[in-house]
């Protein structure tokens, strides 16, 4: 299985550029653990159900309330570049 | 410098009868930090200015006979995933080295009405993602019972300030180990408590459904009295819960030794730590059966595929765009891109890689999929061993404390340090971890303890009877002694 | 080879509640960039989302105006993507289980009904706004702004099956479901605010076969007309290539408003892999039966019941519709004038054509308080019993718009009143033949055109105070015996 592990595709979706060598590095490395994690195809899961926590609890629900925010200085103030009170990124259509 | 710090209760006599004032003990404290720090670097930063300020209100209150409990007046450290208003929560990554938070996490709000003060922000693995606290980008911590070794982690920085006399307690946060194996390590108690009990809010997520915040303390009851401030339901969790904590049935008790962590892969040093506290626990009265829980052995897979999978979502957010670090790029995608090339470290990068490819299409089913089926077995597993036993016995960690550089070649050697820990996590059961011996090279030994779901108080009702019949009193080698 | 166009539309709904859909935050309407933002919205580490109850019950009103069935059991999930105005880089959604399922609408295409199948209705969280700074063309942008404000407002998206067959039914479909959340008070439904958003679903394929052709996605279309003109744009265009034996890329297009053509969007935003799971930050979301019922309650209106009630009253389809959809005090004073008239289609003309055609040219956008149902069916009874003119009728009107009075007492005090008195019109009638002797050798019979030429005359010699049916009944009678 570990034929079809694309590294670059991964990497892609993740959104982190990979240099050469450390591709190589990592590569290895996720085999290995993908090797150990294998062991988990002998266990007959067919009529298990999925449970996503550990505790089964019903989620609750918020009242429509609203509540101050975060001052705009407070939520700006860790900006890598703002203008005109907005954040500020290189384009993001080409 | 005196590394034996009392207990928190002695603490709050010694407070209450104006034997010692909490700025007195803030300053001692911070003493040892200066002492031990150069060494160590288990502080990423330490708060002296506003920590003196608040001990010194705690003085006033103590003096006019309002202290408001028994934290008031006590320094803790915090571990840096947590987030505290106004101060640095960097995950001792680089991607936020200069991140400043702007809120408190739950936790950090409820403490600060107990009148504790901050020591500072405690080492860790970068994104809590380690068993060494080798990965901070930040550099390494060092073990304070011989620099040589690791302190364990992730929150290898919250253990080793405990250990070192640096805070009286701190707070740390445990996925698959990290509050236990620290703690087990560096010689000092490190509970994890039932998942939902403790708010995650304003804790910096690695992996959301094993995530849990706990204390690292010298005693017990010290992680009982951190414990009891910061459980509770927190509206601003969906997964906390409101919780209704047991009681065993009878006062004499049945623990099972879990097989599957005492055989091979498991070291004759940690195996008779549990054999030891067996003997005493049955001189107590208590019954001690060995009991199977075969799953266990795929508790490390199940883990290394879930864990990644929720990191892979929750580290998306660091990118450059709102806040930390940003790589200069002529395009968006470029810049996220490369902030979060040059912003994680190489194991960050590796879960986030091995959780992305267990999401994608065509692998969803095959891995973290069939990932959370095997979980909810072993959660039934569990749940049926808890009908026979009112608690689980088994080593902390299957060897102790390893030396720098000995785990990082293969990854798997690393991942494997959490073997004993990671079912804890994985069911939400309360677990604690408590030195019991020390090891032929003079490195604290240490039992876990787990309870079912909410028996965190009985489960500390144990761990302190234990504690009380090993009468561990060491102190690491590098701090014994004065200056 | 004749081919058939199939559409399915991804709408997305803003609800209208006072905070987000997963934190407190304002939900606010200004141009003044990130002024209501918290950890949980602005994507800061260790923040968490805790769902907003109102907008759980909004979506299940919408679903059950949808006549979905409700997930009892249901989860949010996390679909993955990079987008730099997505805080979290993760949007919180629903997938295998969304709130409402297998649902329709009815719609009205002119004079027919015709029902558009809902696969699902589920609930999610909006995205920030962008900016994209340069030289005014989206193509050459030098930076992008970012303001999340909207980050986090809770957003339904509502998607029909592939069954659209036309640009005009999609519209018509976006007209319905645009009333439908006004109707229910979940949203403010002003497309050109973007409280609704629609994505159309394109393919083509030849006539009478079972497979649907490739898949295109239309986005960026913020009116009713341009989705019509974009739909219709790309039929044409992909059955052009079907013919050309060209094959089609299933891809996501853009309508351009400016060369009013569909374009290739070619960002990087398009992995297709969302990595879809469930939030683990959300346990499992039950929607019991005392859940449906408090949603069910709060549904006062919709506009499958509104058209219902305007057919009732004796309505055509396509005219019921146009009420249906329009402001609603129309919609009310229709109702109530009705009662008093009896007579729909007058009611219904005078109302929608000169009582609406008046106020928009005196720039009143609301009804004086004095007008109300009972003085314009008082006006309207005038003209129907043919008391006074139409001409008179729009008299009174413009007057009653800007000044209280009686329709019918004014009516006579301004001498409007129009005599059916057969004696009087005898008289006038008797005159009028007297003096267009020509005309009335040259008249053939009874629907001779010159008819009403000499009716006319009459009315002109009254000063318009006769009733002309009246006339025409004495007219003809004289001449024809
Ligand atoms: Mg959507
Ligand atoms: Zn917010």
């Amino acid at each position: 299985m570990t034929k079809d592990f694309n590294i670059d595709d991964i990497s892609n979706l993740a959104s982190i550029h990979l240099e050469e060598k450390e591709k190589l590095k990592l590569q290895k490395d996720l085999e290995i653990v993908l090797e150990h994690v294998d062991a988990l195809k002998n266990i007959d899961v067919k009529d298990e159900k999925i449970d996503i926590h550990p505790l089964s609890k019903v989620l609750e629900l918020r009242e429509d309330e609203s509540t101050p925010s975060l001052s705009h200085e407070d939520a700006m103030k860790n900006s890598p570049e703002t203008k005109d009170g907005h954040f500020v990124v290189p384009p993001s259509i080409e | 410098m005196n590394r034996n710090i009392p207990s928190i209760s002695k603490l709050n006599n010694l407070f209450l009868d104006k034997e010692l004032k909490p700025s007195e003990l803030f300053e001692q404290v911070y003493e040892n930090a200066s002492f031990t720090e150069s060494i160590l670097h288990a502080h990423l930063e330490l708060f002296y200015d506003e920590g003196l300020e608040n001990s010194k209100k705690s003085d006033e209150r103590f003096l006019k006979g309002e202290s408001i409990g028994k934290l008031d007046g006590i320094p803790i450290a915090i571990k840096d995933n947590i987030n505290v208003y106004g101060y640095k929560t960097t995950c001792s990554s680089k991607m936020l080295s200069n991140y400043v938070s702007p809120y408190d996490a739950t936790v950090i709000g409820m403490l600060k009405e107990t009148g504790s003060t901050f020591t500072g922000k405690t080492n860790l693995d970068e994104f809590a993602m380690g068993s060494s606290t080798e990965n901070s980008a930040y550099g390494p911590t060092k073990n304070p019972w011989n620099p040589d070794y690791v302190p364990g982690g992730s929150s290898g920085g919250s253990a080793a300030v405990v250990s070192a006399g640096s805070a009286v307690a701190s707070l740390g946060s445990d996925t698959g180990g990290s509050i236990r194996q620290p703690a087990s390590f560096c010689g000092v108690v490190g509970f994890k408590p039932t998942y939902g009990t403790v708010s995650r809010f304003g804790l910096i997520a690695f992996a959301s459904s094993l995530d849990q915040i706990g204390p690292i303390t010298n005693t017990v009851d010290d992680a009982r009295i951190i414990f009891d401030n910061i459980q509770g339901y927190d509206p601003k969790d969906a997964t906390s819960i409101k919780p209704e904590y047991t009681e065993p049935k009878n006062k004499k008790l049945k623990i099972g030794i879990i097989k599957e962590l005492m055989q091979e892969g498991v070291s004759e040093d940690s195996q008779n730590e549990v054999n030891k506290v067996t003997q005493l626990l049955e001189n107590s009265g208590h019954e001690v059966v060995e009991t199977s829980l075969p799953l266990t052995e795929m508790a490390l897979s199940v883990y290394y595929l879930i864990a990644p999978a929720e990191c892979s979502a929750n580290l998306s957010r660091f990118d450059g765009v709102r806040f930390g670090l940003r790589e200069p790029a002529s395009g968006s995608y470029e810049m996220m891109n490369k902030t979060r090339a040059v912003g994680f470290g190489e194991e960050v990068k590796k879960r986030i890689l091995l959780g992305t490819y267990a999401l994608s299409a065509g692998y969803f089913d095959e891995y973290y999929g069939r990932a959370l089926k095997v979980r909810s077995k072993i959660i039934s597993d569990f749940q049926k061993a808890f009908d026979d036993f009112d608690f689980l016995i088994s080593p902390t960690t299957p060897s102790p404390a390893f030396k720098f550089g000995e785990k990082t070649e293969n990854p798997l050697e690393m991942y494997l340090s959490d073997l004993c820990t990671i079912p804890a996590n994985l069911a939400g059961l309360p677990a604690i971890s408590i030195p019991t011996g020390l090891s032929d090279n003079n490195m604290p030994l240490s039992i876990q303890l787990m309870g079912k779901p909410c028996s965190d108080y009985s489960l500390l009702d144990l761990a302190e009877s234990i504690e009380d019949m090993v009468s561990f009193n060491h102190l690491p080698k590098m701090t014994k002694g004065d200056k | 080879m004749s081919l058939k166009p199939t559409i399915g539309m991804e709408t997305h709904v803003e609800l209208d509640t006072e905070s987000k859909m997963f934190c407190s935050c304002k939900v606010v309407e200004t141009d003044e960039p990130n002024i209501s933002l918290c950890p949980t919205c602005l994507g800061l580490p260790g923040a968490l989302p805790v769902p907003n109850k109102k907008a759980i019950e909004y979506i299940v009103m919408l679903s059950l105006g949808a006549n979905c069935s409700i997930t009892k059991e249901g989860m949010f999930h996390r679909k993955n993507y990079f987008y730099p105005d997505l805080p979290k880089n993760y949007q919180i959604s629903q997938f295998d289980f969304p709130v409402g399922v297998e649902g329709s609408l009815e719609i009205v295409i002119e004079d027919s009904l015709h029902t558009v199948a809902i696969e699902r209705v589920h609930m999610e969280e909006d995205t920030g706004k962008s900016i994209h700074l340069g030289s005014g063309r989206i193509d050459s942008a030098t930076s992008t702004l970012l303001d999340f404000n909207r980050s986090g407002v809770p957003l339904v998206e509502v998607v029909t099956k592939p069954i659209i067959s036309s640009a005009k039914m999609a519209v018509a479909y976006i007209e319905e479901l645009r009333q439908l959340v006004i109707d229910l008070g979940i949203s403010k439904g002003k497309l050109e605010k973007g409280n609704l958003r629609f994505d159309a679903n394109i393919s083509v394929a030849e006539e009478g076969s079972d497979e649907l052709g490739v898949k295109v996605e239309i986005k960026n279309m913020n009116s009713l007309k341009s989705l019509e003109k974009a739909i219709d744009y790309e039929i044409l265009r992909q059955t052009k290539m079907v013919q050309d034996k060209e094959s089609i890329i299933q891809e996501t297009r853009h309508w351009d408003e400016n060369k009013q053509v569909t374009l290739s969007m070619r960002t990087k935003e398009g992995s297709a892999d969302y990595r879809y799971f469930s939030d683990p930050d959300l346990p499992n979301m039950v929607i019991n039966e005392e859940f449906i019922e408090i949603s069910q309650n709060q549904i006062k209106e919709t506009p499958e019941k509104k058209r219902k009630t305007l057919l009732d009253t004796g309505l055509s389809l396509s005219d019921s519709n146009y009420l249906d959809k329009g402001q609603r005090w129309l919609y009310e004073l229709y109702l109530s004038t009705v009662k008093e008239t009896f007579d729909c289609k007058s009611t219904f003309n005078f109302l929608t054509g000169e009582l609406q055609g008046q106020m928009r040219k005196a720039e009143i956008s609301e009804l004086p308080q004095w007008v109300n149902s009972e003085k314009l069916a008082g006006l309207i009874n005038l003209f129907e019993n043919n008391e006074v003119s139409f001409t008179s009728a729009k008299d009174i009107l413009a007057k009653l718009l800007i000044e209280d009075i009686d329709p019918k007492s004014f009516a006579s005090d301004n001498n409007l009143i129009q005599s059916s008195d057969n004696d009087e019109i005898k008289t006038l009638v008797t005159s009028v033949i007297n003096e267009n002797q020509d005309i009335v050798e040259r008249l053939e019979n009874p629907e001779d055109k010159l008819v009403g030429f000499l009716v006319g005359q009459v009315m002109k010699s009254s000063e318009s105070k006769v009733n002309p049916g009246s006339v025409k009944e004495v007219l003809l009678k004289e001449l024809f015996g």
